[in-house]
Parts: structure tokens; sequence; C-alpha cells
């Protein structure tokens, strides 16, 4: 596979072009390849989820062709970094669908799955999330003490020692006491060796890698997001920090899935985004593990509650990688409503379910606009492997999940995302369980998932 | 002319930015001159009421960012011949805003739909991209005479960048010469009361109605 | 005392100053601090200050340049302040002696006392630029030097074949300079010895890389965080220096400097300005050791003569004096030279600087030509020359005033002679193999010390 320092090299000796040109280019070459590969938009007769298996390989090679064609840009050095087809193909045929994380009785393997699987998925239930220093020793232990937790994903804070977190110097620091409280927390829920992913409190290099250190530190086994930029762009202080990782054996994840209404397009060009996205945090980044499919641009607003064409687009990407490619999917529930609501939860096993059917792994929930504290709890992530579970056990596929599905979108649809609560007005973090009011919730929750077709013992 | 003959000029003007070409809304403009239309009405009527169109488009995702990009060159380049025409004391210029995300975040999508519904809105944009330092903010502020500093940030930790952009405003003598509006993912309006900001937007719709009224400027 | 914490806080919160009037600021305060303090070269022209009450003044000037103008911290374009008490509560807190290395190759980095025979610590190599396909062999060489306490890294325009070009491959060569280092003093059989890191640049995901116990710089190593020149610091160097206070790691500052002409000023300035900077290396980046000198303002880059000027000499002697009396700093002198090496003028340059160093309380740094050469710019010879010189000159028990009677005649001896740089690699002059001379190296290495007999000191 191609070597990082020679995409290092590349980046710095590709052709030039501004930004903008890219951006334009781009939108013109996923419409291109959207044409040449007749990949469908969704229409009201489109199924929940994709049942079009021959859908699936022009979906791929419009993602590879979009490399191939049209590169990756490096918005460090506004250079276009090329890639031969034998490049691209190389690397999906020599990347491993499987990867051993954490470490001693603590280790996992994070795989790839199949579509309409049926082995159990791998999950990491937080954080990704905004939390203040002084829940950090209890929040970590309540998310670590999860048991089907693979491994966990760090958090980000605004203050550290009484600091604001403002300036490199104290980022790299607050960095490194990240990775320190993980560290405590992962031990105090008896997983010393779970796998812990650096949250990168800012993105520069320095502040990413401050975090390595074998005692106190990130280590072999453990991981650091850096992740693909939307429109194919890659980045200078994430290229540096994947070489620092390899010498250290640290993974990488990357969130690479696409977003529709941007440069890729409407759901059709972010399927093909969703596909090339993933290829290039593998090539660029030697990343094997990426929360994929398709989001909207205007998720992260949270004013409404995202349905249709997302969770059909989504199932095609997670679909496409999972038949063509070794890259180990996970799907990154993020729901428009704050913690301890109906619609949170709601959203939750609507994605959940979704993930299952198509092999996509969970992903740390958290809410698509998260506040200080109101991010998550650890009852999202429970309830993801409930209804994964229970949908595995009810043997859904895509057509019949897909009913199930469209019944449980409805239950959404025309609903406005609730504000939610914080970690603290909704859960008990002392005794690790939801307060009466949430867990009435979650319970009918289960009820209406019971009343679809799911059983939970 | 006719009043007929006229609307359907204006019509044409709009129709081609809606339709995202440049030849056709340069060609319509020119119509529009030739045919003797008060110019600051067919901007109005004729550009400026599209953008209302497309952020609508958008929002209902019929439209993209790209789409944006292409109706913005068509309103610029159909502005320009309309101006042309307009009497030089007569000419307001065009609002300025300088727009990117804040140092040490990379984060874009929030702000590139942010400045394209600027440009698309009428305004002058400059979009520096991500990861920008303050000093950078603040000369192109200077050097393009904008009226808006636009700061977009999805990280918790980098919100205080923006609050630097401010504090280094007022240290420079600046402050009361651009307006400073914030927004993105963990931003709220506390916080742009906090830091000292002139306004906040939670999307990019209401971002645009806010940097409108702070500049004091009414319907489209 | 203050933590770095609170150090980063002020430098992104202090008050804003431009780069320029901090520039000429510095320059008003340094004249007037030389005026008030009477920090003049005396009329006699002495090598060495015999006046302690010049050392204690320029102490107290310093000490009131930090508490009235502060340190500037480029980066921000803000001013660190500190307080009287925060100094000197700061000071107190330097470590007299520092443990560095580890197992059987822990070594301790002393504050030496001055003109007593106190053994000297040395630093013998590199801050040199070595191509790549030298390292494994340059690297063992300088640690073979059986006095060597620590081993400073080196610099390479290429690596794997590749340029060192953007920070992913500054990133990935800084990780290969120091995997190098462990497998080089692994080699010469001190796998514990401390290796201190030499930027591949200043950017701190650089100089952070490189940390990693088990292949690359150990609680037990070090990095080099400088302070800049006209007392400036800088956040890269600041986030460094955060992470390594974690990790355990030390820290040195490469310029514990005052630059005569620079914007400091004349000599007294330049001596402020030296104290100034080793105090700031300590407040700013917990540097526990720090080479420096007075220099002129044009260092040792280039000249159609050799420098012989006394009054930095002496400026640097009051520079020393006043850290030993006044602070438990461990300081190295590095006596670098314009010429090459390989040859008897740049031995002699060594020499002359290299007599200064006992006097001065100081311990052995680097040797190395003024204007580093790829491949060129030292070898083990002159750093085993300069440990010789500094010991002999304690073995013969000169004071300052008979050190600078030796100072004079050798400086004269120079003065016949023009800088000469005869050799454009080390392969030339220095077989690594066998960690000896090539003979005309040789050769020239024992009339250089013949010249030196002859002038009046006595080799062990």
């Amino acid at each position: 596979m191609i070597s990082l320092l020679d995409i290092a090299e590349r980046t710095q000796k590709g052709r030039k072009m501004p930004e903008d040109d890219w951006n334009m280019s781009l939108f013109r070459k996923i419409g291109e390849l959207v044409k040449k590969y007749k990949i469908p938009n969704y229409t009201k007769d489109t199924p929940f989820l994709n049942l079009d298996d021959d859908l699936l390989e022009r979906v791929f090679n419009a993602g590879v062709d979009l490399i191939v064609e049209h590169g990756v840009y490096c918005i460090t050095t506004g250079r276009v970094v090329e890639l031969s087809r034998e490049e691209v193909l190389q690397a999906v045929r020599e990347s491993p669908s499987e990867i051993l994380v954490g470490t001693g009785k603590d280790a996992r393997w994070m795989k790839q799955r199949k579509v309409e699987g049926k082995e159990k998925l791998n999950f990491c239930p937080g954080h990704h999330s905004p939390f203040t220093q002084d829940l950090a020793p209890i929040v970590v232990k309540n998310f670590a003490q999860i048991p089907r937790t693979d491994f966990i994903e760090g958090f980000n804070f605004t203050e550290v020692d009484g600091y604001e977190i403002f300036g490199a110097p104290i980022e790299a620091y607050a960095s490194r006491k990240q990775i320190s409280w993980m560290r405590e927390g992962v031990r105090k829920a008896g997983r010393p060796g779970l796998a812990i992913v650096l949250y990168p409190i800012t993105t520069r290099a320095e502040v990413l890698t401050a975090a390595i250190d074998p005692v106190d530190g990130l280590r072999s086994g453990d991981g650091i997001l850096t992740s693909v930029l939307p429109d194919e762009k890659i980045e200078h202080d994430l290229l540096a920090t994947a070489i620092a990782c390899e010498d250290h054996g640290l993974w990488r994840i990357s969130g690479s899935f696409s977003m529709m209404g941007g440069f890729c397009g409407g759901a059709d060009g972010a399927i093909v985004e969703g596909i090339a996205k993933p290829l290039t945090a593998m090539i660029c980044y030697r990343v094997y593990v990426n929360y994929t499919g398709v989001e909207n641009v205007r998720t992260v607003s949270a004013l409404s509650i995202p349905l249709q064409p997302l969770n059909w687009a989504r199932s095609v990407v997670n679909q496409t990688l999972n038949r063509f490619t070794n890259i180990i999917c996970m799907a990154w529930i993020i729901p428009t409503s704050g913690p301890g609501t109906e619609t949170h939860l709601l959203e939750t096993s609507l994605r959940t379910i979704e993930a299952t059917i198509n092999g996509a792994n969970l992903y740390a929930p958290r809410h698509s606009r998260a506040q200080m504290n109101a991010g998550q709890t650890p009852v999202e992530g429970e309830l993801m492997v409930e209804v994964s579970d229970a949908t595995l056990a009810a043997g859904l596929d895509r057509k019949y999940g897909g009913e199930v599905l469209t019944s449980l979108a409805k239950k959404l649809e025309g609903r406005t995302p609730e504000p939610g609560f914080t970690i603290q007005e909704c859960y008990d973090l002392v005794n690790h369980k939801p307060s009466p009011e949430f867990e009435k919730i979650y319970k009918d929750v289960k009820g209406q998932l019971t009343e679809l077709g799911l059983s939970f013992p | 002319m006719t009043n007929g003959e006229n609307q359907g000029a204006l019509e044409n003007l709009k129709d081609a930015i809606l339709q995202y070409d440049t030849e056709a809304a340069k060609a319509a403009a020119q119509k529009v001159v030739d045919q003797k239309i008060d110019p600051k009405i067919a901007i109005n009527e004729g550009v400026l009421s599209a953008s209302t169109i497309l952020h609508e488009r958008f929002e209902r995702g019929e439209c993209f960012i790209p789409h944006l990009v292409m109706a913005g060159d068509a309103m610029e380049a159909a502005g320009y011949i309309l101006e042309a025409s307009i009497p030089k004391e007569q000419i307001t210029s065009k609002k300025v805003v300088v727009i990117g995300t804040v140092e040490a975040d990379l984060h874009s999508v929030g702000k590139n739909i942010v400045a394209m519904f600027f440009r698309s809105g009428g305004f002058e944009v400059h979009d520096l991209g991500v990861n920008v330092k303050a000093s950078s903010f603040i000369s192109k502020a200077t050097d393009t005479n904008a009226d808006i500093i636009a700061l977009s940030s999805l990280l918790t930790t980098t919100r205080p960048y923006m609050r630097e952009v401010i504090e280094e405003l007022e240290s420079v003598g600046l402050r009361d010469k651009f307006k400073v509006i914030v927004g993105g993912g963990p931003i709220t309006r506390e916080w742009a009361q906090e830091i000292g900001a002139d306004g906040y937007g939670t999307d990019a719709y209401e971002g645009i109605e806010v940097a409108k009224q702070i500049l004091g400027i009414s319907g489209n | 005392m203050l933590s770095l914490l609170e150090i980063a806080e002020r430098a992104q919160k202090g008050p804003k100053m431009d780069e320029n009037a901090w520039n000429m600021g510095l320059f008003r305060a340094m004249n007037e601090l030389t005026q008030k303090y009477g920090i003049l070269y005396p009329d006699d022209q002495p090598v060495f200050n015999c006046d302690d009450s010049m050392a204690d003044n320029a102490f107290e000037a310093a000490i009131e340049f930090l508490v009235d103008t502060g340190i500037y911290c480029l980066s921000t374009g803000r001013i660190i302040q500190l307080t009287r008490t925060e100094i000197m509560d700061l000071i107190k807190g330097m470590p007299k002696q520092y443990a560095v290395g580890e197992g059987k190759d822990v070594r301790i980095l002393k504050q030496r006392r001055l003109e007593e025979k106190d053994e000297l610590n040395h630093c013998p190599g590199h801050h040199a630029p070595f191509s790549e396909e030298l390292a494994p062999l340059v690297i063992k060489s300088f640690a073979e030097i059986p006095t060597c306490d620590y081993l400073e890294g080196i610099n390479f325009s290429e690596v794997d074949g590749r340029e060192i070009f953007g920070l992913p491959m500054e990133v990935y060569a800084g990780k290969r300079e120091a995997s190098w280092m462990r497998q080089g003093v692994a080699k010469a059989g001190r796998p514990g010895l401390a290796v201190a890191y030499y930027p591949i640049n200043t950017r701190a995901a650089v100089m952070i890389a490189p940390i990693a116990r088990e292949f690359g710089l150990r609680p037990s190593d070090g990095i080099l965080l400088s302070v800049l020149p006209d007392v400036k610091v800088e956040q890269d160097y600041i986030t460094t220096a955060i992470v390594w206070e974690e990790y355990g790691g030390f820290k040195l500052n490469g310029n514990g400097s005052g630059y005569v002409g620079g914007f400091c000023g004349d000599l007294g300035g330049a001596i402020i300005e030296g104290i100034v900077a080793i105090i700031t290396g300590w407040i700013v980046y917990r540097d526990i050791a720090s080479w420096g000198a007075v220099w002129p303002s044009t260092g040792f880059m280039s000249g159609q003569k050799v420098p012989v000027n006394f009054s930095e000499d002496w400026g640097t002697s009051v520079w020393a004096q006043a850290l030993h009396r006044h602070t438990n700093y461990i300081l190295f002198i590095s006596p670098p030279a314009i010429s090459g090496p390989g040859c008897e003028t740049q031995l002699l340059e060594v020499a002359r600087r290299a007599v200064g160093i006992p006097i001065n309380g100081a311990n052995v740094h680097i040797c190395r030509q003024g204007r580093a050469h790829m491949n060129a710019s030292q070898s083990p010879l002159e750093q085993e020359w300069a440990f010789e010189v500094a010991s002999a000159v304690m073995h013969n028990g000169l004071n300052r005033q008979t050190a600078g009677e030796l100072v004079r005649k050798i400086g004269d001896e120079l003065r016949t002679r023009t800088p000469e740089a005869p050799y454009d690699d080390i392969r030339e002059f220095y077989d690594m193999v066998h960690h000896k001379p090539l003979p005309e190296y040789e050769k020239a290495y024992l009339r250089t010390k013949e010249v030196i007999s002859a002038l009046g000191l006595t080799f062990i």
C-alpha cells in the first residue's frame, strides 16, 4: 500500500489549485459520475433501505473513480494528491477487515460486518461530546462500565486545572489530561486495557500527539480521531499525526460520512463521496475504522429531524463498503433531540436498526448540537445495544427491516427536536441509572419498539 | 416600455439566477439596462429577490452549496452590469463580510453555508477558510473595508478564539469599525453575549437576518 | 513557584505590544540599566572580570529588567509580566544539579564553582547537520567519548530518500532522529546515555513527536528549548515545555546569551540580556541548564579574521559570575570557531574559549564551526581537545588573572592567522570506525598542543 510518506510528498508536490476551484470541480465531477453510473435519487417509491444489489457495484466504482480521476485536496498546501487506480485498488485489497484494539483482557477485535449479518456489532458508547472537568472522574467510568463497550472515545472540555483552555500550550496539556482521565476512568470501571480514542481538544498536530505516552497517555492499542474533511480534503496536522501514530501502534478513526447538500450535491452525489471518503481516509491517514454514511449539512443546526433520503443513502453507502471493501464501518448516531427525551431515543433506535441491518457497528450516540454536559448519557448506548441485538434476534432483513423502520420513522415525522437535559438532570452517575422520569421514557420507547416487532429479554 | 414588459425583464433576470446561469443572467441584466428599467429596482427585484427563493430551496434540499456558488456568480455578474448604469453618487456599495472558521478548528461545512447565503444575499464575501488566526481576520477586514466579521467554530475548545478576535480588534482600536457575528455547533446566544459579539445565529438563515438587522438593511 | 500553565496563560492574556515597539523598548531599557548599574568594560581591559560588585550589579540589572519590562511572547504579541517576588521565588527553584540518563549511564549535571577544580560536565556533540547515511556511525563516535554526559541530536535534510519538507515529513524525521540517537548510543555501549533532542524545526508537533519511551526520547532524555534573542519566547516552545514537563524530560536553553550590537545595545546590555535569557529560559520553559556567553551580534558565521575580542570574554565572565553568585544555575559554555574542523586554527580557536570554561564555573559544550556545513562541522577530536584544555586549566590551578594572560597569548597567536576550513566531509579528516583522527589532523592536533604548552599550559 502506498506509504504515508508518499502521501506527504504528494501533498507537497502535487499540482496547485485554489480551494474554490477544487470545490466546484468536485461538484461537477460527482455530477458526471452520478450520471455515468446511473446512481438514482431517492423517490417516494424507493424502499426505506436499499434493496438493489446491482447498484452497489456501480456506487463503488463511482467512488473509486472520484479519487482516481479527481484526486484528494490538501488544504494546507493547496495541492492535489493524485492516486492511480492501482494504488487505490491495492489499498482496498490490502487493508484489514479486522483490527485488534485495547490490551490484555480488554482487547477487542473491531470487525467489518456483513449486510444482514448475524453477528453482534462492535460498540463505542460515548463520548465525542463536551463534559466539564468536575464530571470527568465519574462520566468516563459510567460509559466504560457498559459491558459491551469495545472502545471509548474522549471528551471535550473548556477548562483544566482552573485555566481556560486557550492557546496551544494549554490545549496540549488538556489533551494529555483528557487521556489521563480516560485511563483512570476505564481502570475504575475494571477495564484497564480498554481502548481509548483521543477526541481532539483542537486539531493541531502537537495537541493530538501530546497525548501519546505508554504510561499515562495513549499507548499501543489506543486510537486518535483523524478525520478526512468534507469535499475530499486532507490536512497536514492530521497527516503528521497519522505518521506519528504509526511508530506507536496507535490506530485511527475517521469521520468519513458525506454531507448531502454540500459540494457533493444531493443524496446521489453524497453516496459517491460517502464511498470515496473512507477510502481516502485509509490511503492518506491509514484509517481502517470509519464512521460512515450520509448526513445532511443542516443536521448540526438541529432544527428538524432528518429522515429520508438519508436513511436510504446511508444504507447504500454502508452496504457498498461492506460488500466491496474491508472498511470497518461504524454508524454515528447523532440525534437532533437532546438526551432524556423520547424523540432522542426514537431517533437512536431508528438509526440503530438501520445500522445493524446495513452492517455498520455502533458508535457514540450524541446530540447533534451537543452542549456542555448535555450531549449524551449511557442510556442511549445501552439502548443501542439492546435494539441492535433485538434486530438480530428478529432476523430483520433489509425488506422487512425497512417496513419496521418506515413505521418507526412515522413516529418522528413532523416532530420538532426536543432540547433535552444535562446528564446530571436525567441520569444518576453514582448508581449508573437513569432518573425515574428518563427511565419511564426509556421503557416506553422499548414498548413502542416491541409493538413494532422487536422483543427484548 | 410597458409595466408588463418591465416585469418580464425582471423575471427573466431572476430566473437566470435561479437557473444558476451566469451568461443568461448577464444577458438579462443587459436587457434591463437597454430597456432603461431603474437598475436599483432591478437589483432588488431581479437579483436579491432570488436569494430568498434560493435559501428556501436549500432548506428543502432542492439545491446545495454549489448551486449557491453558481447563483452567487450569476448575481455578481448581473450586478456588475446593472451597477455600471447607476450614477456613481447613487451607488450603495455592497456590504462586505469576512468569514472563516477560527484558529485550530478545521470544520467548514456550516461556515460554507453561511458564506454562500451571504453571497447570494448580495454581500461581498471573503472566505478565509479554516484554522484562521485572529490577525488574519482583522487584516482581511481592514483590507476589504468589511462591515462584518463572521466567525464559526465547531469545537467547544476553539470558542475562545472568537473572543480573541474581538479582543484583538479592541486592542488595535478597530472594534467599532466592524460588526462581529458568531455561530457554530457549541456556540450559544449566551456565549455570544459573554464575549461581546454583535450578533449570533443558530443557523445560516438567522445569521443572515441578524447581519442585516445589525447593518440596518431591510427587505431582501 | 509559578506553574507553566500560569506562564502559558500570561502569554495569552498579557498586555499587547507590537514587536518593533518591544525591540526598541528593550534597547532603551538596556541602555538605561547599563548606565544605572555601571556595566562598563574597565579601562584596564581584563579578560576575566575580577570585580565581584560588577557581577552583582549585572544580576540586579537583569532582575530589574524582568520586573519592569517583562518577557515578550512572539506568537501572541503579548508581554508576560512577573513580580519581583515571583521571579526571585522562581530563581530559588533552579536545581543545582540534575540527573540525566539512566542505569549505568546516569550522569549528574552540576553547577560548578568559579575557578575551582570541580569535575566538568561535557556534551561533546552534535547540534550540527549530518546526512542520513552517516548518522549511525557519527552518533556512535561521539557517544564513545568517555567524558560524554549527554549527547545532542543531529539535523539532516533527507530521510528515507525523501526531502524533509512539510509538517508530516518533519514529524517523521524528528522521530527518526530520536531513534537513531537511541541506537547510536547503544552501539557505543552507552544505552542509557541521555540524548537531548535537537529540533528538526521548531514546530511543537515536531518537538513532541520524538517522545517514545521504548524507542525514542525517554523521561531521562532532554530537548533543546531556547529563548530567542531580545528576550522573546514562543508558543510552540511553551507547548513543548508543558508536554515535556509532564513527561519528565529535561530541557536546555541553547541561547543564554547576549549579543553585542543587537537590540540589547552595547556590551553592558549584552551582559544583562545574557543573564535575563538564562532566567527567562528557566521561568518560561523550565530549562535546567544552558549554554551561552556574550557574543558579537554577527556571531561566528563568517569573517576574514579570527575574532579576538577580550571585551566579550570579560562580558562572558561577568555573566557567568552573576549567575553563580545569585542562582544555582548549571552553565555550559560552547567554544565555537569560525574555522572548520580538521585544522590547527580551529583547535586554537577552541582552546582560547576552552580556557575560560572552568574559570567561569561552566561545563564544556559542543565545539562546532559557527557556520555549520553538512558532515563537516565537527569531529570528536575538537571536543576531546576542548575538554583536555579545560581540564589542564584546572590542573594548572589557573585563576582569573593567570588564565587571562594565557587567553591573551592564544589571542595573539590567533591574530596572525586567517580562518580556514580545509575539509568538506568528516571522513576526510577523521576515522569514525576507529575513533581517531586521520594522520594529517593528528599532526595538527599535536602541533596545537605544543603551541599551547609553549604558552604555559601543562597538559595532564
